[in-house]
């Protein structure tokens, strides 16, 4: 039988902050060539050397059947949905992340790292000093459903994801929601016109929590966007309790008071529903004329030209 | 209320005598020691100890679990790994031996009346590792995983969250008692209905960080010589031989038993426990607590001291606590002038400090069904203050019928578990 081995390695004093001896010892569970682009990167401040570093440093949180998706998946690639990666491994990678890169990164900022890209702009951005203005902020449930005017049961969104002119965001459908019962009867259908509020909701909260930089705005009041209109509207995929709907919506033309989006729904990367264009008219101040004449919260108003089953 | 039936009805063991039930039973019968030298105190000119009780085929020596390995029989995964301490390790592997041994489904493990009592001293390696780590680092380049796997509810948080355990969960700490006390609070629960069935877990490091602080305490045997550093009852013994390891005991009730249709290995009549109230961590001269303890079992399992046949003792090989429990068994059977046999297991195991009690839970269920009764190795001279005592030399090829289990832990704590064999059918 084997007898055990020892290490004195513990009781030997810890190498110095900052010197590469550290960089080593926190590195060494990565490969050799993540280690030499740290190095590198710590003599030459290379920028082009950030993603080697960041994919090699995720990799050893990553499952190895997982690796092939890392490695090719690109920017898109997200941390917990793609990789099975938890909290807790990333707080290990933003340790040696931190290592490599001399920098460090808080809490409240950990919570937009959800994805590749998301890294690898955040730390091009940290070591440049500089805001991208393309930084994806997340918001969980309980933001959204604090700053949306809309609530259960016609709150459609459980998660948004907001860059400067665009936006991603998710609902699940759980199945519970009354209008499944006759929608249809012991065929319970996501309405496609639910579909089309979903993404209009999306773009109502990336107006109000990000409204673009031309608005000139911190931000719009609650219950101040107003649905307007939707063209171009098509589905290709009925959806059903368990879905997940992965929506995303874009600015294409902003001009007081409208605002106009392109708009995509998904559902397991499956094209589910597209719509060319969704306008939401805004109220910027007491005393603008209001478009839609209409109070309350964006319900699907006149000009609905899609195939709305 | 009346007490329902609790029945002990899966072993999993990771030990120095052996990694599964068969060996541990060989080594029972053969009263063959796990003890070896420990190259880490070979290497410290300051650590005098020589032996340790190890366990083999698994290397968790490092600090760091990336560098640990174990039999390949065992999977833990990686989320799993980086949360344990070594004896973690030791522990998760005798779950899986346990689960299979009493032929647990997830739906067995996993439910409202399911528990898990674990007992664990916690991992002093880990927790100075990163203490260390900590002064020269800081503490935002510690692992995000050191308290749980360091401090010592760690057995709890870990097998909670891995085996997905709804019922009842927590830790016991009363050193050497501690999993002896987990025993007994687990068996109550069952007995009162609160539970079906719990898991009881114990584990300890076998490192330089867990165990030379004994040696400062003066409670470890330097000898090299394993017959003569661990000798519980010997006129020389010197000290105990410290151990590490990871059991793992399945208590279920009798209805669970019955739909189930498992052979338990023996059923667990009662308990019983008392404190010296005298030292912080030398016994009671006169074995004060451990004789109430003992008589607490006795009348919890509504037995009389004549029927108890053998008595596993908790007897280390330290010169003060061996004469303690010889006391306390003079005094509720000897002044009667009942003679039960006696051995102390801990002559061929060392001692694993918290995982004593289960351990030794262990080896009497294990050697009721192998219809043995184990013997006290490595006494040469009997020390003249046990003579009235009838402690057995060797292993006996008949198993008792009704077998108490001693533990003793710091500042005086003292449990007694009483163990019945089943009837053959």
């Amino acid at each position: 039988m084997p007898e055990q081995t020892t290490t004195t390695r513990e009781t030997a004093p810890a190498p110095a902050r900052g010197s590469d001896e550290l960089l080593r010892e926190t590195l060494k569970r990565c490969s050799k060539e993540t280690l030499d682009a740290a190095i590198e990167f710590r003599r030459t401040g290379d920028v082009a050397l950030v993603s080697k570093i960041v994919l090699g440093i995720i990799e050893r949180a990553v499952e190895p059947d997982l690796v092939d998706q890392l490695k090719n998946g690109g920017d898109s690639v997200r941390f917990i949905e793609d990789l099975n990666i938890d909290s807790i491994d990333m707080i290990e990678a933003i340790m040696m992340v931190e290592e490599a890169m001399g920098i460090s990164i808080k809490n409240e900022e950990l919570i937009n790292l959800r994805s590749i890209g998301d890294m690898n702009r955040f730390i091009h951005e940290k070591i440049s000093g500089m805001e991208s203005s393309n930084k994806a902020q997340f918001f969980p449930f309980e933001e959204v459903a604090a700053i949306l005017p809309h609530q259960k049961p016609f709150l459609f969104l459980h998660e948004a994801s907001l860059e400067e002119h665009s936006a991603t965001g998710k609902y699940r459908i759980s199945g519970d929601e009354d209008f499944l019962e006759g929608h249809f009867k012991g065929n319970p259908v996501f309405p496609a016109s639910l579909m089309l509020e979903a993404l209009g909701q999306l773009a109502v909260f990336l107006l109000m929590k990000r409204p673009p930089e031309e608005l000139a705005l911190e931000s719009l009041e609650s219950g101040n966007v107003y649905f307007t209109g939707a063209d171009g509207v098509r589905c290709y995929r009925v959806c059903k309790p368990g879905d997940t709907l992965e929506m995303s919506v874009k600015l294409k033309r902003l001009r007081d008071p409208l605002a106009v989006f392109s708009g995509q729904i998904k559902v397991d990367g499956e094209k589910t529903a597209t719509a060319e264009e969704v306008t939401l008219a805004f109220k910027r101040e007491e005393g603008v004329k209001q478009i839609n004449g209409e109070n309350g919260s964006a319900t699907i108003g006149g000009g609905v030209n899609g195939s709305l089953e | 209320m009346e007490r329902k039936k609790v029945y002990i009805t899966g072993i999993g063991v990771i030990s120095s005598i052996g990694n599964d039930r068969e060996t541990v039973v060989q080594n029972l019968k053969s009263l063959n020691h796990g003890f070896s030298p420990y190259q880490a105190f070979e290497d410290d000119e300051l650590a005098e100890v020589k032996l340790v009780g190890l366990v083999k085929d698994f290397d968790v020596e490092s600090s760091e679990y990336e560098d640990w390995s174990f039999p390949s029989q065992y999977r833990i995964r990686r989320d799993v790994l980086r949360g344990l301490a070594p004896h973690g390790v030791y522990a998760y592997c005798a779950m899986q031996q346990a689960i299979e041994d009493a032929r647990l489904t997830d739906e067995d493990i996993s439910n409202p009346d399911t528990g898990i009592y674990t007992s664990s001293a916690g991992s002093p390696k880990i927790l100075t590792y990163n203490v260390n780590r900590m002064r020269h680092l800081g503490p935002m380049r510690c692992s995000p995983t050191a308290i749980v796997s360091a401090i010592s509810g760690t057995l709890s948080f870990n097998f909670v969250a891995s085996f997905k355990i709804l019922g009842n969960s927590c830790g016991f700490s009363s050193a050497c008692a501690s999993s002896a006390h987990a025993i007994g609070y687990a068996a109550d629960d069952i007995a009162l209905g609160r539970q079906k069935r719990m898991f009881i877990v114990a584990g300890e490091d076998a490192n330089h960080e867990s165990i030379l602080p004994f040696a400062g305490m003066r409670t470890l045997s330097l000898e090299s010589d394993p017959e003569k550093a661990s000798c519980p009852f010997d006129k020389n013994r010197n000290g105990f031989v410290s151990a590490g390891g990871g059991i793992v005991l399945t208590l279920e009730s009798e209805d669970e038993v019955e739909r189930r249709g498992v052979t338990p290995y023996a059923e667990l009549l009662g308990w019983g426990q008392a404190s010296d109230g005298h030292n912080v961590a030398i016994s009671h001269p006169e074995g004060l607590g451990l004789s109430r303890a003992i008589r607490m079992s006795l009348s919890n399992s509504s037995i009389k001291a004549e029927d108890v046949d053998y008595i596993n003792a908790h007897a280390t090989s330290t010169i003060i606590g061996d004469v303690s429990e010889g006391k306390a068994i003079t005094d509720v059977f000897g002044s009667q002038g009942l003679r039960p046999k006696i051995s102390s297991t801990k002559a061929i195991t060392g001692h694993g400090l918290s995982l004593a009690g289960a351990f030794e839970a262990a080896i009497v269920c294990l050697s009721l069904r192998a219809d043995i009764t184990p013997g006290s190795a490595h006494i040469r001279n009997l020390d003249t203050q046990f003579e009235n005592l009838n402690i057995m030399r060797e292993s006996e090829s008949t198993a008792p019928e009704i077998t108490l289990s001693n533990s003793s832990g710091f500042g005086g704590a003292n449990v007694s578990l009483v163990f019945k064999k089943i009837s053959s059918p």
